[in-house]
């Protein structure tokens, strides 16, 4: 396998007295595709420049496949960068751009070009290769960056939200194609994104950051139905907030009393009673009560709702508070006057330490 | 058109019309077709001209003293159709010497002498080279502040740059004068170190030199060649140079593979200001040389204007510049491949 492993050991990087990223241990597997998650100005293109080289750690050292990279220029590393903005040279046609690395270390033309034109083809340009970037749609210019990182047989690919300027579409296309790309040749992907759903469908890892400080690192399973903060938890797939403090607590579950009622849910972070604390419970995780009543049970009022095909959202209030279930479009859902009966389980809910939630969404 | 009469109005728009054209038409025409026209024609001063004239004088003296001697009425008339031929001949003469006429043709621009050549191509080739200099010391600037300055001191140093403009050029030449001087800044310097003596006149003669006179053109024109590679190298994409960099290139590579390509209508802007001005320039090789070494063309045809009153060869002189000027534009245009609009921009 081509790829190796990136060890960040206690990083820290300081902007005069900004700290953007504090002090961070992270390891990302050789061969992983590996995305970094977090909203705008987190910090994630930070670490992605210390890596590459363009920024050197304020403390700390980035090491790749074990060899410590402080020092080294991001022309002396084993890593290859796709920017935000793709930064194709526009003067040069498409096989120039793909061979510029190739170039830079003093391979003959004739090398270069047949290396330039295999990996156009590659990545399904074959026939574009005389054009000038400008003359390609947006995905194929994508395509074209990735040629050109690739071209230079890169042991670690660091891509900064390349599919962030794409339409829906055609984002969704690229996600599998990249994916692909990264199975074929094996090399270790470290993607950046602000985007939790394409996080999820591509990465076999995550890091789910906030403000300068990796909260959660985990499989992408992981991260979805064991979020540890608040942050995560709302950052990652859609989810139901409703704060309280504990009232009872035992090894395993947590009795919350909150505006709206008393619940129960999973102690994840050992509470105890009189902690301030928030209960979270997935969309899909909860229903209308019909026959059997789960652990849980309440009165909301229901709002409307929203189709979305295969399943509807519906948007319910408890007093100011939102509530969302998620139901499979398998009959119609409206009609609803009056309170409607909710619930779920307590083995569906967690209850963590009040902490910051995200609430852009 | 239309849209600037629907954006200001028939009354405001054929004013800008008018103006514009006045503009083209007084200011860049006119003086244009004026040296034009005087270029092409010289008067052909006869220099026997006065002889002639005294000669058909004392002939017709003769002849007159003739007409008095003679007896029959035949030779009489026959003396006096030769005295009118004569009268009519010195009219012509006498016309031609006050009103000489004007020849047509080629004669100003084919008539120069070798020497005079030789300074038409020599200052060709020192334009050039200042060019070629100034482009050598502008480029790294140009980048620099574009590029690898921060915000604050790129501000500082295009101040730098621009404040010297605020004083005359005249000023500017003369503090070079003084570096460069017999007796000047960089002979003091050297006096005091005791490498040269004033005394035993061992003082580096930079004045005799032509390279005092690049010194001076390129410092006089830098504002020329460093704005517009300035403007070009702002406008690329800084990703571009990190992605170059990222790729493995070295900086060597980066700028002949991406900065400078994309800063090639820049270039080729600056280099045509630059070798303009320094081609055409007067005071800075009159003052800079004070006589003491060679003339530049520009000296030469100040002469024709001003000590000869050779107006028509002054014209031609000019004017060969300008087509001098018009190919190096055209060369550059070329060879770097930029079309009159990149330039225009
Ligand atoms: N060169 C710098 N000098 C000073 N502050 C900086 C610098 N680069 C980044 N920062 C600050 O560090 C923080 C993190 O920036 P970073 O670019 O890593 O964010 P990001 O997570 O990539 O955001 P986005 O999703 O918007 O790209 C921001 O607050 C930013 O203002
Ligand atoms: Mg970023």
């Amino acid at each position: 396998m081509r790829g190796k492993n990136v060890q960040l050991e206690n990083v820290v990087m300081r902007f005069g007295d900004f700290t953007a990223v504090h002090q961070t241990n992270l390891e990302v597997n050789a061969g992983e595709f590996f995305s970094v998650l977090g909203p705008s100005g987190c910090g994630k293109t930070t670490i992605l420049r210390m890596v590459s080289g363009f920024m050197e750690p304020s403390e700390g050292r980035v090491l790749i496949g074990g060899e410590d990279m402080t020092g080294k220029g991001p022309n002396k590393r084993p890593t290859a960068l796709i920017f935000q903005n793709l930064a194709l040279f526009p003067l040069m046609s498409n096989w120039e751009n793909v061979a510029f690395g190739l170039e830079a270390r003093g391979i003959d033309k004739k090398t270069r070009r047949n290396k330039a034109y295999e990996l156009l083809a590659l990545v399904g340009l074959s026939g574009q290769e005389m054009k000038k970037p400008s003359e390609l749609s947006g995905g194929q210019r994508q395509r074209v960056a990735i040629a050109r990182a690739l071209a230079v047989e890169p042991s670690v690919l660091l891509l900064d939200e390349p599919l962030s300027a794409l339409d829906l579409k055609l984002r969704q296309h690229m996600r599998a194609e990249l994916k692909e790309i990264q199975r074929k040749t094996g090399v270790t992907f470290i993607f950046i994104t602000h985007d939790q759903g394409e996080a999820l469908t591509m990465s076999d890892r995550i890091a789910v950051m906030k403000n300068g400080v990796i909260e959660q690192v985990g499989r992408t399973d992981d991260i979805y139905s064991k979020p540890l903060t608040p942050f995560v938890a709302t950052f990652v797939g859609e989810n139901n907030v409703l704060p309280g403090r504990v009232t009872n607590a035992d090894k395993d579950f947590a009795q919350i009393e909150t505006a709206h009622g008393i619940f129960r849910g999973r102690n994840q972070d050992s509470l105890k009673p009189g902690n301030s604390a928030m209960l979270f419970v997935r969309p899909e995780r909860a229903a209308i009560v019909n026959g059997t009543t789960p652990d849980n049970a309440f009165d909301a009022r229901f709002e409307r709702r929203d189709l979305e095909g295969a399943f509807v959202n519906l948007h319910f209030r408890l007093g100011d508070n939102p509530f969302i279930v998620h139901e499979a479009n398998l009959r119609l859902h409206n009609g609803f006057d009056g309170p409607i009966q909710l619930g779920f389980n307590a083995d569906d809910a967690v209850v963590m330490a009040s902490g910051e939630v995200n609430d852009d969404a | 058109m239309h849209s600037l009469i629907r954006s200001y109005g028939k009354p405001l728009t054929s004013l800008f019309v008018c103006l514009t054209a006045f503009w083209l038409l007084v200011m860049i025409a006119l003086p244009q077709a004026f040296m034009i026209e005087h270029s092409l024609w010289h008067i052909d001063r006869d220099d026997q001209l006065g002889m002639k004239i005294d000669r058909a004088y004392s002939e017709m003296g003769l002849v007159e003293y003739d007409l008095k001697a003679a007896k029959t009425e035949k030779v009489r008339a026959e003396f006096q159709t030769r005295i009118d031929a004569l009268k009519a001949q010195i009219a012509a003469l006498e016309a031609q010497e006050t009103e000489p006429p004007k020849i047509y043709g080629i004669h100003n621009y084919t008539k120069m002498s070798e020497l005079h050549f030789t300074i038409f191509l020599k200052s060709i080739v020192f334009a050039l080279m200042v060019t070629v200099l100034a482009l050598v010391v502008c480029y790294p600037m140009a980048f620099t502040i574009a590029k690898l300055a921060t915000p604050y001191k790129a501000a500082l140093m295009m101040l730098g740059l621009i404040i010297p403009y605020a004083i005359n050029e005249l000023l500017r030449v003369y503090a070079w004068l003084m570096i460069l001087d017999y007796q000047g800044v960089i002979n003091s310097a050297l006096a005091w170190l005791g490498l040269v003596s004033f005394e035993a006149k061992t003082w580096v003669p930079f004045l005799e030199n032509p390279g005092s006179v690049f010194v001076a053109l390129i410092y006089a024109y830098v504002l020329f060649m460093i704005f517009p590679i300035y403007n070009t190298v702002e406008t690329l994409d800084k990703n571009q140079l990190e992605a170059a960099k990222d790729l493995g290139a070295s900086t060597w590579k980066t700028h002949m593979r991406i900065v400078i390509p994309h800063a090639k209508p820049g270039i080729a802007v600056g280099c045509i200001m630059t070798f303009m001005l320094s081609v055409g320039s007067y005071s800075v090789p009159q003052i800079m040389t004070r006589g003491k070494s060679g003339d530049w063309f520009s000296q030469l045809i100040y002469r024709q204007f001003f000590e000869s009153q050779n107006w028509n060869t002054g014209a031609a002189y000019s004017f060969s510049l300008v087509i001098v000027c018009l190919a190096f534009i055209l060369i550059m245009m070329k060879s770097f491949k930029v079309g009159i609009r990149d330039i225009a921009k």
